[in-house]
């Protein structure tokens, strides 16, 4: 138990230093839940391909219908970049789903594991690297999950 | 003098090796780069680019409106829609617009100009080809060469988020700036720039701006977040005074003087360098327990979930974090008085004076003082004057002023550079300790840049932790819908 309780206490810090490690992240990212997947479908209504980090805005309905913004983190353009994606990999208007390690705070808020386009093309985010699995689990090593080619512009 | 000069010569003469130039250009261009070098102060820092027959630009009717709209604004007090007003990138070639100096320096492949208003720099890469840009950059992918005395630059790659001129003036990323930068007779420097841009323009159109010398003029570390938390606006300087001189730089206080022996020796660190190494953190660090009880604070922090703010995840610059935690790419210009180091991230200009003295009396600052000296192969470079405002690692172990360092770069077997740093601070750590680092040759022309004012958002700050209360920002966008519909706020500290 106590041992138990030990793991559960350092775990976040391991990921966040792991995950660091791996890409130089701008800062620390305890804020999302690694140990978690939530996986969102909607419209793309704009890309921020920006410093310190670039965000995706989804269009995700709600449960009632009503139309809820989610926010993804995507890495850093410089990042992106060497990852294979290109500003124009994904654009207002498209379709995708996205695998996501939410935010711990609750709210619409998220980093990109991996984003699935309408035609099944994938294209990984930063947080793949990450390794975490359903139901949470270790970080895979470094490099272990490799990126999938990047779409076309 | 005489050393100086002959020292100034041979840069010159590696400068002209480099730049491809035919043997009938040598002569011309040795003199033409001779004459750039120095720092330099804006004529009139023109609010609006007017084209160089002082003509309002050609734009579209879609790009005149918006522009109409702007200068509205502008002639209001609202510049909102400039990025500089948030501390964000200028853009090329608003930062030539500004009310600060810029300094040009030159080794054999590259002519780098550091300019006065927050960090910013460009590194006009002289090799043969054309601008191929991977992601459109503030200050885009420059590459120039020698027409006799002139240096003409093309650039491409811009982010369409800047603006050409204080005003407003819009451009797309398809814009392309041809640049010929060549000295007057009357001694000022012109600057004339044709700029390209279909999206915005009608035609191709030219505009000109110059600059002249002035002796009193520095390029100093500017901050422009502090700056702001002063209440100060972002572009603040008149022309011709010394760039923000609540902020003088320890590192051009002091005359640089010419090598010890006159001689100057080849290149050995002069390139494009990229990590071989990553480190973030700094283990084992022989924490007092004044720097454990920092530490250990942060480390409850980030438990709980939240985004530790250090220096430079905050956009300060940091000499010292860069020597724990080499990111993205440096570019190193090499000269016999100077060995200067450009970094992508934190976005940051260190000037190791060669053969020098620290200054007896330093005033603290983020990137030191730093003096430098040949050992054999090994560059020394010993740095004091911190500002204490700097974190060694991720976990956020902390600096005070009293921090000095001394780096051993040493030029390994496998053209990689390993790097010793020396590290004593009494104030947080029992005893002086070393880490060691190393950097590798880039295949890159270019470094990438890193714009950490861009696009802040409230998600960052809302869950933040500020492991000094100085990192707290003082003006952000927020961001809860998207940059479209953001809006700025900006307040005083409390």
């Amino acid at each position: 138990m106590r041992s138990h309780i030990q793991t559960a206490t350092v775990l976040p810090w391991i990921l966040a230093m792991c995950f660091t490690a791996v890409l130089t992240a701008h800062h620390s990212t305890s804020e999302f839940d690694y140990t978690r997947q939530v996986t969102i479908k909607g419209i793309v209504k704009e890309v921020q391909w920006t410093n310190p980090h670039s965000y995706i805005q989804l269009m995700v309905d709600g449960k009632g219908g009503e139309k809820i913004q989610w926010s993804v983190e995507i890495g850093s353009p410089s990042l992106n970049i060497n990852m294979g994606w290109r500003k124009t990999s994904v654009k207002a208007g498209d379709v995708v789903t996205m695998n996501i390690a939410p935010a711990r705070n609750g709210k619409p808020y998220g980093t990109l594991r991996v984003l699935t386009f309408a035609d099944g093309q994938k294209l990984d985010g930063v947080a793949a690297r990450v390794g975490a699995r359903p139901g949470g689990g270790a970080p895979a090593p470094p490099g272990a999950a490799a990126p999938t080619a990047p779409k076309e512009p | 003098m005489r050393l100086h000069r002959f020292a100034l010569l041979l840069c010159v003469s590696a400068l002209v090796a480099g730049a491809s130039a035919t043997a009938g250009q040598i002569g011309a261009s040795a003199a033409g780069a001779e004459a750039l070098l120095g720092i330099w102060v804006p004529d009139t820092a023109p609010r609006a680019l007017l084209t160089s027959t002082g003509k309002t630009p050609p734009l579209t009717a879609k790009a005149s409106k918006l522009y109409t709209e702007r200068r509205q604004r502008f002639a209001k007090g609202d510049t909102s829609f400039d990025p500089t007003s948030w501390c964000a990138g200028p853009g090329m070639p608003r930062i030539l617009t500004m009310r600060y100096p810029v300094e040009i320096r030159a080794d054999a492949n590259r002519i780098a100009f550091i300019h006065g208003w927050y960090r910013w720099f460009r590194v006009v890469d002289l090799g043969a080809g054309t601008p191929d840009p991977p992601l459109p950059l503030t200050m885009g992918f420059p590459v120039g060469h020698w027409e006799g005395s002139t240096l003409v630059i093309r650039t491409a790659g811009l982010i369409d988020t800047t603006v050409m001129d204080a005003s407003g003036l819009p451009h797309s990323e398809r814009l392309t700036l041809t640049e010929r930068l060549r000295v007057l007779p009357d001694r000022r420097l012109e600057d004339r720039i044709t700029i390209n841009d279909p999206e915005n323009y009608t035609q191709a159109w030219e505009t000109v701006l110059t600059f002249h010398r002035d002796a009193a003029a520095r390029v100093t570390d500017d901050v422009c977040p502090d700056r702001m938390a002063r209440g100060e606006p972002a572009e603040q300087v008149p022309v011709g005074r010394t760039t923000a001189p609540r902020t003088t730089s320890v590192s051009s206080r002091t005359a640089a003087p010419a090598a010890a022996n006159g001689a100057a020796p080849a290149p050995r660190l002069a390139g494009v360098w990229e990590p071989k190494t990553f480190g973030i953190m700094v283990p084992n660090a022989p924490l007092s327990s004044a720097g454990q009880e920092i530490v250990s604070r942060n480390a409850a922090a980030m438990q709980a979930g939240k985004i530790m703010q250090t220096a430079w995840v905050a956009c300060r610059p940091g000499a010292v974090s860069t020597m724990t935690m080499p990111r993205e790419k440096i570019v190193i210009l090499e000269s016999p008085d100077e060995v200067t180091i450009l970094f992508e991230m934190p976005r940051m200009v260190r000037r190791i004076r060669m053969n020098a003295s620290h200054p007896q009396e330093l005033e603290p600052g983020y990137v030191g003082d730093s003096v430098g000296h040949w050992e054999g192969n090994t560059l020394v470079v010993d740095t004091l004057g911190f500002n204490g405002y700097a974190e060694l690692d991720a976990r956020g172990q902390p600096t005070s002023p009293r921090l000095h360092t001394v780096e051993r770069f040493t030029p390994s077997g496998d053209g990689s550079i390993d790097i010793e740093t020396r590290i004593e601070d009494s104030d947080y750590y029992t005893q002086p300790f070393s880490i060691q680092r190393s950097w590798k040759k880039s295949a890159a022309r270019h470094p990438f840049e890193y714009d950490c004012m861009e696009n802040p958002r409230q998600e960052d700050f809302e869950n933040a932790y500020y492991v000094r209360e100085r990192y707290r920002p003082v003006c952000m966008r927020v961001e809860g819908e998207g940059m479209a519909l953001s809006r700025m706020v900006c307040r005083r500290p409390e």
